[in-house]
């Protein structure tokens, strides 16, 4: 466990603000708790102060896991968010998009969003922006990049691609080995 | 009574000037050096531009009408001079290049160089031959019947000795040239020595393995690697959240995207 390197933490920061912008600023500078972005395993953990302290004492070898995953560095140095960063996307994101109840089961099983699953989106989304993905009953599914601005969007066909997939929670089941 | 009409229907085509215009052909201009009639420009400015421009392209006109004629297919054409004006040097002058061993050695002993001229006395006919080249005074009998096969070493071995001096040349050149970049007080050897040692690290790499299982020489430099360094687990927090807004205002930008741009336009074009 260390922290970021400066060349780490702005690709890190640059993949985190396609989805949420300057809203990282919440991240880092939190009222509650102090928290940390610390790298282990080549993965981007999230914790407050006192976790960090406690692992302090656990061996390298031995630290699995803490915090929140926020993602991984590949081996080429960029960066890759993970689904389980979705809970600090969902809760800052800027642009929204909400799926019908018919297709909420063809993303989860990692689909593109197709027009004709498509419930919602927000305004003056522009394209190839980092979105995240809701049910209409605002519970969110994951994230993705829109394939068309929301203005193009109206003109397309129900089987469009109008935005491609990234993550979802049904890697919780399909990649538990490699997620945390 | 046609000739008077014609008068007042065109200008004349002499137009008098009290000093003479400049003209560059080539480009089709003419420099007026003739001060302008500051009352009339204030007063009748366009009518005063008018005559003043129209006065000028006749005077062009004359000279062009001037020139050698040519007629082709595509009609008469006047044949235009050589360009006049000297325009500017576009790239800055070449750096002097950096004296070689010989030209060194030339300066200090005072060699200078005389220009010998191309032709020559040949006594044995008496006639004024190339000193090189064809019939030339050096042929050294190529033009008899017969001769033997040439031995070449000896002009081998002078050309491999004259590609020594010359790539010698270019090193210390670019030695020199780091030297005036304020590398100064390292001398040519030590800086050459240094350049080898880089040069056998590199090469080590250039096997299979990378150099993990090549033969090491005795006394061999070991090759030292960046050691890499980072800030403490738990260091300054003030520190670490300062540094981390720096790089996000760097990525998002200081301002960030508090503004949305596209949707303010969209809401005033409603």
């Amino acid at each position: 466990m260390r922290q970021l390197t400066e060349d780490e933490t702005k690709v890190f920061f640059e993949k985190l603000a396609k989805y949420i912008g300057r809203n990282i600023v919440h991240l880092i500078d939190r009222s509650d708790e102090t928290y940390y972005f610390r790298l282990h395993n080549d993965k981007v953990y999230y914790m407050s102060e006192e976790l960090m302290k406690q692992a302090i004492s656990v061996g390298r070898d031995q630290l699995i896991a803490l915090g929140v995953c926020f993602g991984k560095f590949t081996k080429s140095k960029k960066f890759r968010l993970h689904i389980t960063a979705l809970d600090y996307l969902a809760q800052y994101a800027k642009y929204k998009v909400w799926i019908k109840p018919n297709g909420e089961n063809t993303f989860l099983y990692g689909n593109n969003v197709l027009k004709a699953h498509l419930g919602r989106i927000t305004d003056d989304t522009p394209e190839h922006q980092g979105v995240v993905i809701y049910s209409m009953s605002d519970i969110p599914l994951g994230f993705g990049v829109t394939a068309r601005s929301t203005v193009e969007t109206r003109k397309l066909q129900p089987t469009d691609i109008v935005a491609f997939h990234q993550a979802d929670i049904g890697e919780y089941l399909r990649e538990q080995d490699t997620l945390f | 009574m046609e000739d008077s009409t014609q008068k007042s229907k065109f200008k004349s085509v002499t137009v008098e000037k009290p000093i003479p215009l400049q003209y560059d052909l080539a480009i089709l201009a003419g420099f007026d050096t003739n001060a302008l009639d500051e009352s009339r420009l204030k007063n009748d400015t366009d009518n005063y531009l008018e005559e003043y421009t129209r006065d000028g392209t006749q005077l062009i006109i004359n000279q062009i009408f001037n020139l050698p004629i040519k007629s082709s297919e595509l009609g008469v054409m006047a044949e235009l001079p050589d360009l006049v004006t000297v325009l500017p040097r576009e790239k800055p002058l070449p750096k002097p290049k950096p004296p070689t061993r010989w030209e060194k050695f030339a300066k200090v002993k005072g060699v200078q160089h005389r220009k010998k001229s191309k032709m020559a006395y040949d006594e044995a006919t008496g006639e004024w031959v190339p000193r090189w080249g064809y019939k030339g005074t050096n042929d050294d009998g190529a033009n008899d019947w017969l001769i033997p096969v040439p031995d070449n070493a000896a002009k081998k071995e002078r050309i491999t000795k004259n590609e020594a001096r010359n790539r010698r040349n270019v090193e210390e050149a670019e030695i020199a040239s780091n030297q005036s970049k304020g590398l100064n007080g390292v001398n040519e050897r030590s800086l050459r020595r240094a350049e080898l040692q880089k040069q056998i690290i590199v090469s080590k790499t250039a096997t299979a393995s990378m150099g993990k299982f090549d033969k090491r020489l005795e006394g061999e430099p070991k090759l030292k690697g960046v050691k890499r360094k980072f800030e403490p687990i738990i260091g300054d927090v003030k520190k670490e959240k300062e540094s981390s807004l720096n790089i996000l205002n760097k990525v998002v930008g200081k301002k960030g995207d508090i503004v949305n741009v596209r949707k303010a336009i969209a809401k005033r074009g409603q």
